[in-house]
């Protein structure tokens, strides 16, 4: 497996080192920067801001996962990388340039993957390749590549709702590897999957990433998955969005979905943005309601908003 | 009854009518499906054309596409284009306002995952945002014609056409319940085969993609 993959890369890319990701965190060396931006949506006084201040440095081939409760500015923070949204104000940049629309280095997989239910799975991952116009030769030796990639190649003739959401999500991940993307940005992609599913896959996205050296932005809400996969895990809270605190996982690869340091590790990130969760879970109740299971910081050290 | 039918046969009365509703209706469709989709396309993506051709749509789609036939006498006088315009304008905006609402409810990540594999503008319409839609325009596409054979057989029946519609007239002038029964027949048989021959096909292709759900 780890074979075919070299051979689909190239030799180039499979041969680059990853660059260490404290040496480029340097401004012009990142690959992708956040410099200060925001980002208001609606219209005068309806208007909400969904992101505010945000500044993040990722390095090439670094793995950033960004966690947060719902409406912290985490999947806003993919669209702008993606080209997809534009900042009200700040800048993205992509090696020191700002991003003006989607590209074909950056890729975007989806939580409900986004498969395109007219088009066969083999179809599916086709398409981009028809849109950077290879040919029909070409095509189908890189589709096949990518599928046995992912284990789906004898599944490349099923319809995506003949499929299972890991499979799925699987399919969409070949497809975002289609065009060979530096950068691969994942909005909750195992969201809606069950827990099982849920480690197999990140054990695989694990792979893949040590395998292709590709830069990965992994949005998620859930506290172990970010720890499991990150070099970094960029915190995040809400109303307004915006990053809080960075936390560097200097965990030995690959993990496993049991480790006991993984879960110490993660039980300390979720205390500190316990707050945060508390904060939706009580604007989204009628009354004062309070999770009893949302866990308060027991050090007030970790206390959100302490690490700024 | 059926001698009628089968006198119809015989003397190629009723197969001359069939022919010609079906041929005005397969033209009228035709173009009801060019002007439709389109221009729901457009009320879908773009607010201009959504704020001022919009509210013309809906508000001609409440019109009962015959109540066109005296403008459409006075414009083009007795003959096949007056039917015509009836046919097409009965067809036409039910089609425009269904792929309007199948074209809105493309679920937002389908054309952000194209959009970030560098799909736009026509070519993001026509690869990704069209095929995605498809089941809500086939559910316009079959409630125009049905809207387009109704026009007609109410176009025909009002003026002198050589179609089916006409045959009923006929019957009724002669006091020919037999005749007017048979056309009917005709009628729901005609209905039923562009059922089986246009749409069922097409039914089948988009359960096998979608997956019951879809359809």
């Amino acid at each position: 497996m780890f074979a075919s993959a070299k051979a689909w890369l190239g030799p180039g890319v499979a041969a680059a080192a990853r660059p260490s990701p404290a040496g480029s965190l340097t401004r012009g060396g990142a690959s992708i920067a956040l410099e200060d931006v925001s980002l208001q949506l609606g219209m005068e006084k309806e208007e909400t801001e969904v992101l505010r201040g945000a500044s993040l440095h990722v390095a090439a081939g670094e793995f950033v996962c960004l966690l947060g409760p719902s409406g912290s500015g985490k999947s806003t923070i993919l669209n702008l990388v993606a080209g997809l949204t534009r900042p009200s104000s700040g800048r993205v940049l992509r090696w020191g340039a700002p991003v003006a629309g989607p590209g074909p280095d950056r890729a975007l997989v989806f939580q409900d993957a986004a498969l395109f239910p007219w088009l066969t799975l083999e179809a599916n991952v086709e398409f981009p390749l028809k849109l950077q116009g290879l040919s029909t030769a070409e095509r189908a030796g890189r589709v096949e590549e990518l599928l046995r990639l992912v284990h789906l190649w004898s599944f490349r003739g099923r319809y995506p709702h003949e499929l299972s959401g890991g499979m799925r999500q699987r399919g969409a991940i070949a497809r975002a590897l289609a065009t060979d993307p530096a950068v691969l940005l994942m909005d909750e992609p195992f969201a809606a999957l069950d827990a099982q599913t849920r480690e197999i896959l990140q054990g695989e996205v694990e792979r893949i990433w040590s395998a292709t050296g590709k830069t990965i932005v992994f949005v998620t809400h859930n506290v172990r998955e970010a720890v499991r996969l990150a070099d970094r895990v960029v915190l995040m809270g809400t109303r307004p969005g915006r990053i809080l605190h960075e936390e560097t996982i200097d965990l030995p690869r690959p993990r496993a979905a049991g480790d006991p340091r993984v879960a110490a590790l993660a039980s300390g990130i979720a205390d500190r943005i316990a707050g945060e969760v508390e904060k939706v879970a009580r604007e989204e109740a009628d009354d004062a309601w309070v999770a009893p299971g949302a866990a308060r910081p027991r050090d007030p050290r970790l206390a959100v908003g302490g690490g700024r | 009854m059926g001698r009628a039918l089968l006198a119809g046969v015989h003397d190629r009365t009723l197969v001359h009518a069939l022919r010609t509703s079906v041929a005005r209706l397969a033209v009228g469709y035709v173009l009801a499906l060019a002007i439709g989709i389109p221009l729901g396309c457009a009320l879908a993506r773009s607010r201009l054309v959504e704020q001022t051709v919009g509210p013309i749509v809906l508000g001609l789609g409440s019109v009962p596409s015959i109540c066109w036939l005296p403008l459409a006498i006075l414009w083009f006088g007795l003959s096949e284009w007056a039917i015509q315009l009836v046919v097409v304008l009965g067809a036409a905006l039910p089609i425009a306002v269904a792929t309007d609402n199948a074209v809105r409810h493309v679920p937002p990540s389908i054309e952000r995952a194209a959009r970030t594999m560098g799909a736009r503008g026509a070519r993001l319409m026509l690869t990704v945002t069209l095929p995605a839609a498809l089941p809500g325009i086939l559910g316009g596409a079959k409630v125009g014609w049905t809207f387009a054979l109704r026009s007609l057989m109410a176009g025909e029946l009002l003026f002198v056409s050589g179609g089916l519609g006409q045959l009923l007239e006929t019957g009724r002038d002669l006091g020919d319940t037999a005749l007017v029964v048979a056309v009917i027949v005709v009628i729901v048989a005609l209905g039923r085969a562009s059922e089986a021959l246009l749409f069922a096909r097409a039914d089948r292709a988009i359960a096998r993609r979608w997956g019951v759900e879809g359809a």
